[in-house]
């Protein structure tokens, strides 16, 4: 069910010198009979601290929006911005900072919404032109003397070439709620129907949208709670009556100068409640941590970012409604293939959903959701002594990797991290959510191991991993003169090692070939034995072996801010062999100097124990993958080229070519009729098309 | 060699981290839900990717029932004593007393300087650590007539209005390493936390810093059992021994008893950021190291 939208909303101010017990219960109180949001004034002398106050209250609600009301002066300009940062990010879009006229100039940016109050014409001067709200106080002068102040506000908004709708109105209210009606002195004494009759003109009139009432009494509860039953249902009536259909359900603006960056083609102001929270728009101050991604940089026009099951459910029926407009789904923002970034269009991040749990001890079954990354995975599994492979690198998300395949350091010893799957569950593209085992939903519990990226957005992933102790890693560095030659005997002793052995190789244009290698096992003596073959491939410049965890390898590089730029070009490429020609394409392309990357993943071992049928990732058959990248696609290409007659398959999470061509490389005739026929059942409209699209049209032919 | 005789304390250190926001408050609540006595955030306010560590305290606390909180510890140089004494008291009677106040005097002077602070020289930050610590138990004290007023070189407060009073005492646990602050510890400080890694010769170093605190306790008239002996751990369970804190359960068992009956270490703050070593910590390590500590102690 998405939201009603705001209607007129109601709020409540803390009392400062009251007990601080008390003030949180009011909250909850308030919370709980729909108050859109609490004020926490200044402290009293000698009171509490409002912003310990503010934060605690945070922790104890749900909803509810805080405005510190009291910030100024109290702590350093640099202090109160981090602070307020933080409580934006731990309650998202919950946070207000209220700055009284006198208060300090220009607050630092936190990016988080300012509404000023006082009421002279300096202050209503300064809140028109800059502030998103505005806090005025009817009191003894009656409504009259606010309307005033409301026309100065106005009119300071549109000096400023504002539009007034950008300020939130929020009014303090006096006055007791009583049954008889008393001689009005200014404040709102009397009964319900004279509260309606004096409040709606400042909603109709003047978008007033919110009324607070000052809890400043033992009686505080109960006048809440009258307040939300006798006159607020009254008052939204008398405005709606006298306004356009729909006014009143108009979310408040952002800024002006956040809507001028907003993109074409996108419903902003019809995001559900549910996801408007922790949506990031290219004008908020979020933005450029969300834009671009680990390799590729973007410029999308909402990054949705859901925390439950529902929301993603929200989140792809919004995707549904903008079917004109490119989707990215992101886990971890690691992807090549994956457009989980793009210009002008939709992003859904699901980093919010990364609880990893334990679901059975005995059976080594984990929960996991697609935000984690693989170096928590790896931290969480190290204390009971297991390990699932993954990848090479421990900031990959799980969700793409878990959806593709995962050719990882235990990939010869485990398989693929696919292989240990047992359930998934997904929100397909009619939004329903399903989970997918062997025994429910079987074909589509196939075609996530391998393809799941066109069927659905995982919620969750549960797997069955395996006992590891520490395991033998290994970083040599060869200088190589004959690359190809190198390559070959490279090949030679990875195919004759134990399957404990799983190395990869990088190469540049530098001569020299860099060796990582695990070996799954804490014995010294296996680990030397089975490292001994490859220190011979070549003289060696570096070396180094150690006994580790797992978990400690995953976690060697530290967290960076994602911040690619451009779009990266990686050409992906299985081969069953490194046959001689192989080696000879390959080292053609590195001397072509128009690759600065080039990988070799040893595969076989477990991975080929596999059937090919058994999951929609088929080519069980390859010994190695190829990944190359380079700056310039059509130079890459030329040499990538003289490689392709020798290739029998691809890996699509590190190919970045869009073309339809690619499609039967990653997924030989059968499966991909498969998955075809799935895809027509359950995505018939394509929502998911931005990574590796099978329903894409028919191929037109090698480019080759 | 000395034994304090206090009883066990065990929490962990996590690093406030905001790239993931809930996640350090996750982290204490799995560390409550572990059974474990205290959770602790660092407090680098000149770290952009840090949460602000009591705004983050306050929230935690909140999402807990029965867990000790504090800063490990909180950067004196960017907060206002007077400030800082209403805001854990402020958390510490909605916490019902579970907030604690670790207290350094600074560290790390261009993070400082660079946030606004103001860089102080090493006896001078320990004369304003003093100042500070006066300011905030006078702060604290509502049992006292009057306003508040120290007229201290670094801090000055005239006349301040009292309170709030925490729920219970908040214990001052002071972050230091030489000889003159160790000597300011054992003088005003109710605990004493620091972190293993920045002993230069390891926990033999423990002995002689003790014997600072010891000084500056006796020569202020207190006992020296009245400073809590705290230390941050750094460690990483496996299955094979591979130095200090390196290995499985057992040996962490034996070197933390250890620590207790030979440098009085009572409480053991161990970083982890992540839940099954948080548990295991918790589950494996703790009640063994408490059993066999009563038993030695006998």
């Amino acid at each position: 069910m998405t939201d009603q939208g705001p209607a007129v909303r109601l709020g409540i101010q803390l009392d400062p010198a009251g007990d601080p017990a008390a003030a949180v219960e009011l909250a909850v109180t308030a919370e709980r009979l729909g108050y859109d949001l609490v004020i926490v004034p200044g402290p009293a002398e000698g009171g509490w601290d409002p912003w310990t106050l503010l934060s605690w209250i945070a922790g104890r609600t749900d909803r509810i929006r805080l405005v510190a009301a009291g910030t100024d002066g109290a702590t350093a300009p640099a202090l109160l911005a981090r602070a307020a940062a933080s409580l934006d990010l731990l309650v998202p879009g919950r946070l207000v900072l209220g700055v009284a006229g006198d208060g300090p100039g220009p607050l630092p940016d936190a990016g988080v919404p300012v509404w000023r109050s006082g009421d002279e014409h300096p202050d209503l001067e300064l809140a028109g032109s800059t502030a998103d709200g505005w806090i005025g106080h009817l009191d003894g002068s009656g409504t009259h003397w606010l309307q005033k102040r409301l026309r100065l506000l106005d009119q300071a908004a549109v000096r400023a070439g504002r539009d007034p709708r950008e300020l939130q109105r929020v009014i303090t209210l006096c006055g007791v709620l009583t049954d008889s009606p008393t001689p009005a002195e200014g404040c709102l004494d009397g009964p319900a129907e004279r509260w309606i009759a004096d409040l709606a003109p400042l909603v109709v009139e003047h978008g007033v949208s919110t009324f607070v009432l000052r809890a400043d009494d033992a009686t505080a509860a109960d006048r809440l709670e009258r307040f939300a039953r006798d006159v607020a249902p009254g008052l939204h009536e008398a405005a709606a009556r006298a306004l356009a259909a729909g006014v009143l359900a108009a979310r408040p603006l952002r800024r002006a100068d956040v809507r001028a960056r907003r993109r074409p083609g996108i419903d902003y102001d019809g995001l559900p409640g549910s996801l408007a929270a922790t949506a990031v728009e290219p004008g908020d101050a979020g933005f450029g941590a969300v834009r671009s991604t680990y390799l590729r940089g973007g410029n999308p026009g909402l990054v949705l970012r859901p925390g439950t099951v529902a929301e993603v459910a929200d989140a792809v029926a919004f995707a549904r409604r903008h079917q004109h407009l490119p989707l990215g789904v992101r886990s971890g923002g690691h992807g090549i293939s994956g457009r989980s970034t793009n210009d002008g269009g939709l992003v859904i991040d699901v980093g919010a959903l990364d609880r990893i749990e334990v679901l059975d001890e005995r059976r080594r079954l984990v929960r996991i959701g697609p935000g984690a990354r693989w170096k928590e995975v790896a931290l969480a599994l190290q204390p009971h002594g297991w390990a699932l492979t993954s990848g090479d690198y421990g900031g990959v998300g799980v969700g793409g990797l878990a959806t593709a395949g995962g050719i990882g350091f235990l990939g010869r010893k485990q398989g693929l991290t696919i292989d240990h799957l047992r359930a998934v569950e997904l929100v397909l593209a009619d939004g329903s959510s399903v989970r997918a085992t062997d025994s429910e939903h079987p074909e589509l519990f196939w075609a996530v191991r391998g393809a799941g990226a066109n069927f659905g957005i995982a919620t969750a992933f549960e797997f069955a991993v395996d006992e590891v102790p520490e395991v033998g890693w290994a970083q040599l560095a060869f200088r190589v003169d004959d690359p190809a030659a190198f390559l070959v005997e490279f090949g030679r002793v990875t195919t004759a090692a134990p399957r404990e052995t799983t190395p990869n190789l990088i190469m540049g244009g530098t001569g020299v070939a860099q060796l990582m290698a695990m070996v799954a096992s804490d014995d010294p003596d296996v680990v030397l034995a089975q490292l001994e073959p490859f220190a011979r491939l070549a003289p060696l410049v570096q070396q180094q072996v150690v006994i580790a965890p797992y978990a400690a390898i995953m976690n060697m590089f530290p967290d960076a801010p994602h911040a690619g730029v451009g779009e990266p070009v990686s050409r992906s490429g299985l081969v069953r062999a490194l046959t001689p020609e192989v080696a000879t394409a390959s080292a053609t392309l590195l001397d072509s100097g128009a690759v600065h990357w080039f990988q070799l993943r040893s595969m076989g071992g477990a991975i080929a124990d596999v059937v090919p049928e058994a999951t929609a990732f088929a080519h069980r058959d390859a010994a190695f993958s190829i990944t190359a990248m380079g700056a310039n696609a059509q130079r890459v290409d030329r040499w990538w080229n003289g490689l392709r007659p020798h290739l029998s398959g691809s890996y699509l999470s590190f190919e970045s070519d869009p073309s339809p061509d690619r499609v039967p490389e990653a997924f030989p005739p059968r499966t991909l009729a498969r998955l075809r026929a799935l895809k027509a059942e359950l995505d018939p409209t394509t929502l998911f098309r931005d990574n590796f699209s099978v329903a894409a049209a028919v191929p037109t032919g090698s480019s080759a | 060699m000395t034994d304090y005789g206090h009883d066990l304390l065990f929490g962990t250190f996590v690093t406030p981290a905001s790239a993931r926001p809930q996640h350090a408050v996750e982290q204490a609540v799995v560390a409550e839900r572990a059974g474990l006595d205290l959770v602790t955030f660092q407090d680098h306010p000149y770290v952009a990717t840090f949460h602000d560590t009591w705004t983050l305290i306050a929230y935690a606390a909140a999402r807990t029932e029965r867990i000790r909180l504090t800063a490990n510890v909180t950067n004196l140089p960017l907060r206002l004593p007077a400030v800082l004494a209403r805001t854990v008291a402020t958390a510490d009677v909605l916490s019902g007393g579970r907030i604690e106040l670790g207290l350094g005097a600074g560290a790390f002077w261009d993070g400082i300087e660079a946030m606004g602070g103001r860089r102080l020289g090493p006896g001078e930050s320990i004369e304003a650590l003093e100042e500070a610590v006066t300011i905030i138990r006078g702060l604290w004290d509502v049992e006292q007539r009057g306003g508040l007023t120290v007229a201290g070189r670094h801090y000055a407060v005239h006349g301040a209005e009292r309170g709030p009073a925490p729920a219970h005492r908040p214990g001052i646990w002071i972050g230091a390493y030489k000889p003159r602050i160790l000597r300011t510890t054992g003088r005003i400080g109710d605990g004493w936390l620091p972190s293993v890694q920045y002993l230069p010769g390891g926990v033999t170093d423990l002995a002689g810093m003790n014997g600072h605190i010891d000084e500056g306790a006796a020569a202020a008239g207190r006992d020296p059992r009245d400073i809590r002996r705290f230390l941050n751990l750094a460690g990483d369970f496996g299955a094979t021994s591979r130095g200090f804190l390196q290995g499985p359960p057992d040996q962490w068992v034996e070197e933390l008893t250890d620590l207790t009956l030979t440098y009085g270490t009572s409480g053991f703050v161990l970083a982890s950021d992540d839940t099954a070593t948080t548990e295991l910590f918790a589950a494996e390590v703790a009640p063994a190291v408490r059993s066999e500590v009563a038993r030695e102690r006998g």
